[in-house]
């Protein structure tokens, strides 16, 4: 298989408080390949978006990144200065926000904000920007873009703005964006859209796409591969169609059965007891030990790490003995 | 089952006035601008049952509930529960003593509690204002059992709103509204602010507590999955009016309304069947403008020019021109 696009390896963020300092990403590790969608889910307060803003320079003080690296391309870009970053941001990496009222600057024009990042990133002058524009605005599939080009973001649907925003992150043509619940705020039927609008882009430019969402079912939808994330670490991460339908991780397998779906007629979803530990009281060893259902004495001691079972990996000590064999395998 | 069903709503409308300041429709000649949030409603509910409406955001399903409880006063049409008519004026006196016996849960557990009251004085506040329990003991008392019925200990009560989390507010919010001993509880959107682990363990405790106290519900949701875990039979909004009203099982095997196989169409498929799906099109339209006759022909793919033309009216729960004529669209093969 060529290079990744993006490697993460061994990622620490951490904020620091007055209190204490709190290690919001714990040793996050995984790659992205050319036109591969990675899709990243968990609950609020997994880490997710944080890991998201990590990759493309946006951790602000009191975060930092404490550990680990970031590569693209081979490069490291997590020691980057702000200025040689801001560079990377934009042509290089780009990023999809959840809300796009917020993303985009109600007292411009769209024309005038997508023309400015073009010119920011390619040499190209005033008329040639604006017309890279209009076929920007052609290929995510907003209708009249001669005349929406002039328009303000006010006068665009929540699912038109969207469109408008993707339009924005591909100005430079990235070779990876991080899209952060880029359909969170849109209807079902304009979520099914830009799920399509996506995932076509990542195709056909060969990006690679980090996409985050707490919505099971989109990641299903659009991603190659997934990663399930709780408490700061990756607990599965693999080939979406296994984790989907074949979950290893307690954790994951929890999540997957507490989604109420249109096929399944069951009485009553699984319930996983408890929430999502607070930053400041990660419990020692597995994060998820007080709240699994197969939890031994060894979770409550060692922090288990990412081992591989059958073509992903499962950060749980029930998996020890697969893992061996997997490797034998292999061998 | 009763001879009438428990809640029933007839031809409900309500419609916004938005229109500009009386003086800048003076000086620019702008007309008055009415926006008809619900046009002509009318289903109903049976005792015992959940009913759901559906829909998209601006379709007018929050509108309806709150028009059924009787936090928004009506333009048109009818609501009555259990015999006694919401709109009536004449039935105030009734309509007090029902006020008990219906609650509502909102969206967001954040905005609706109070955060300078603590956890007992919140759910208490029903007690007190309806008179169910007498005595100081007993009311406390009370607060402690309706705690633990929802999954709360009953020493939370102590506690301030901000010192629960999500999911645990709305177990509050859940007491709360059974604290009168109600029978009919709107929920509108009780888990769309949750994450998904906590919406699985609220739906549950729905559930239960439906089964416990022979509940009704009437459920607002925008997410289907929810939806059909949840209800007994559905009714689909689109611009304020509902355009299917089908049993909850037949309404996910046999979708009859050209919108409800759209909106089927666009769940995410978690199951990765492969199932045959027609591609959403278009974005539902500014309600102050809607098109004309049937409100989604500019979307539907069955449309032709009696839609322009003329508003279907519900037959057999459906409305729609194409499915009373038979007219058919060949379903896309697996991709």
């Amino acid at each position: 298989m060529s290079d990744p696009v993006i490697s993460v390896r061994n990622l620490q963020v951490e904020f620091v408080t007055r209190r204490a300092t709190l290690r919001a990403i714990d040793g996050v590790s995984f790659d992205i390949h050319k036109g591969e969608v990675l899709g990243v889910v968990g609950e609020s307060g997994a880490g997710k978006s944080v890991t998201g803003a990590a990759i493309i320079g946006l951790i602000e003080p009191p975060g930092r990144i404490s550990g680990g690296e970031i590569l693209l391309n081979g490069r490291r870009i997590d020691n980057l200065p702000p200025e040689e970053m801001r560079k990377v941001r934009g042509r290089k990496v780009a990023m999809i926000f959840q809300d796009p009222l917020t993303s985009l600057n109600p007292l411009f024009r769209v024309g005038e904000q997508l023309v400015e990042t073009i010119r920011t990133h390619l040499p190209m002058n005033e008329r040639q920007a604006r017309d890279r524009a209009v076929e920007l605005l052609t290929e995510v599939g907003i209708p009249a873009p001669e005349k929406r080009i002039d328009g303000y973001p006010h006068e665009f649907s929540g699912g038109m703005r969207q469109r408008v925003v993707i339009a924005l992150a591909l100005c430079a043509e990235p070779d990876f964006i991080v899209a952060d619940e880029p359909t969170t705020a849109l209807d079902v039927s304009v979520q099914a859209q830009i799920i399509s609008l996506i995932k076509k882009l990542g195709r056909e430019r060969g990006m690679a796409v980090m996409l985050v969402t707490h919505d099971m079912g989109v990641i299903a939808e659009t991603a190659d591969r997934v990663a399930v994330m709780y408490a700061g670490r990756v607990a599965e991460i693999g080939p979406v169609r296994d984790v989907v339908q074949r979950p290893m991780h307690p954790y994951a397998k929890g999540l997957m059965g507490a989604i109420p779906t249109l096929e399944a007629a069951t009485d009553r979803l699984v319930q996983i007891p408890g929430s999502m530990p607070r930053l400041s009281s990660i419990p020692r060893g597995c994060a998820f030990n007080p709240r699994c259902g197969e939890v031994f004495a060894r979770c409550h001691v060692d922090q288990p790490l990412p081992l591989p079972v059958q073509g992903r990996q499962v950060a749980c000590h029930l998996y020890e003995n697969e893992s061996i064999k997997t490797a034998e395998v292999a061998r | 089952m009763s001879p009438r069903p428990y809640v029933e709503v007839t031809d409900l409308k309500k419609t916004f006035d938005v229109s500009k300041p009386w003086l800048n429709r003076v000086l620019e000649g702008a007309p008055r601008q009415f926006l008809k949030a619900v046009d002509g409603v009318s289903f109903d509910i049976r005792k015992g049952e959940t009913f759901a409406l559906v829909g998209e955001s601006g379709s007018g399903k929050s509108t309806v509930a709150r028009m059924v409880v009787g936090l928004l006063n009506p333009t048109g049409g009818e609501v009555s529960i259990d015999d006694i008519s919401m709109t009536d004026p004449g039935q105030r006196a009734q309509r007090a003593k029902l006020r008990r016996k219906m609650q509502m849960i909102f969206q967001d557990p954040y905005a609706s509690l109070n955060p300078r009251w603590r956890v007992d004085r919140i759910i208490a506040e029903p007690i007190r204002a309806f008179n169910v329990v007498e005595g100081e003991a007993n009311i406390v008392a009370r607060v402690g059992e309706l705690l633990t019925l929802v999954g709360l200990h009953p020493d939370d009560g102590k506690k301030f709103p901000h010192e629960f989390s999500g999911g645990q507010r709305q177990r509050v919010a859940i007491a709360r509204s059974l604290a009168s001993n109600a029978d009919f509880i709107v929920c509108d959107e009780p888990t769309s602010a949750l994450d998904v682990s906590v919406q699985a363990q609220i739906l549950n405790l729905m559930r239960d507590l439906q089964e416990k106290f022979g509940l009704t519900y009437l459920f607002i949701s925008h997410n289907l999955a929810v939806v059909r875990h949840m209800a007994t039979r559905i009714g689909v909004m689109y611009l304020g009016r509902l355009v299917e009203v089908s049993d909850a099982k037949e309404m996910f095997t046999h979708p009859r309304h050209p919108y409800t196989r759209m909106l089927l169409d666009a769940v995410p498929d978690l199951a990765m069947s492969g199932r045959a799906r027609i591609p959403v099109a278009g974005e539902i339209p500014n309600p102050i403008t809607p098109p004309s006759g049937c409100t989604f022909h500019p979307r539907c793919p069955l449309a032709n020019e009696r839609c322009k033309a003329e508003n279907p009216l519900p037959i057999n729960g459906v409305a729609c021109h194409a499915v009373i004529e038979g007219r058919t669209l060949a379903h896309p093969v697996a991709a």
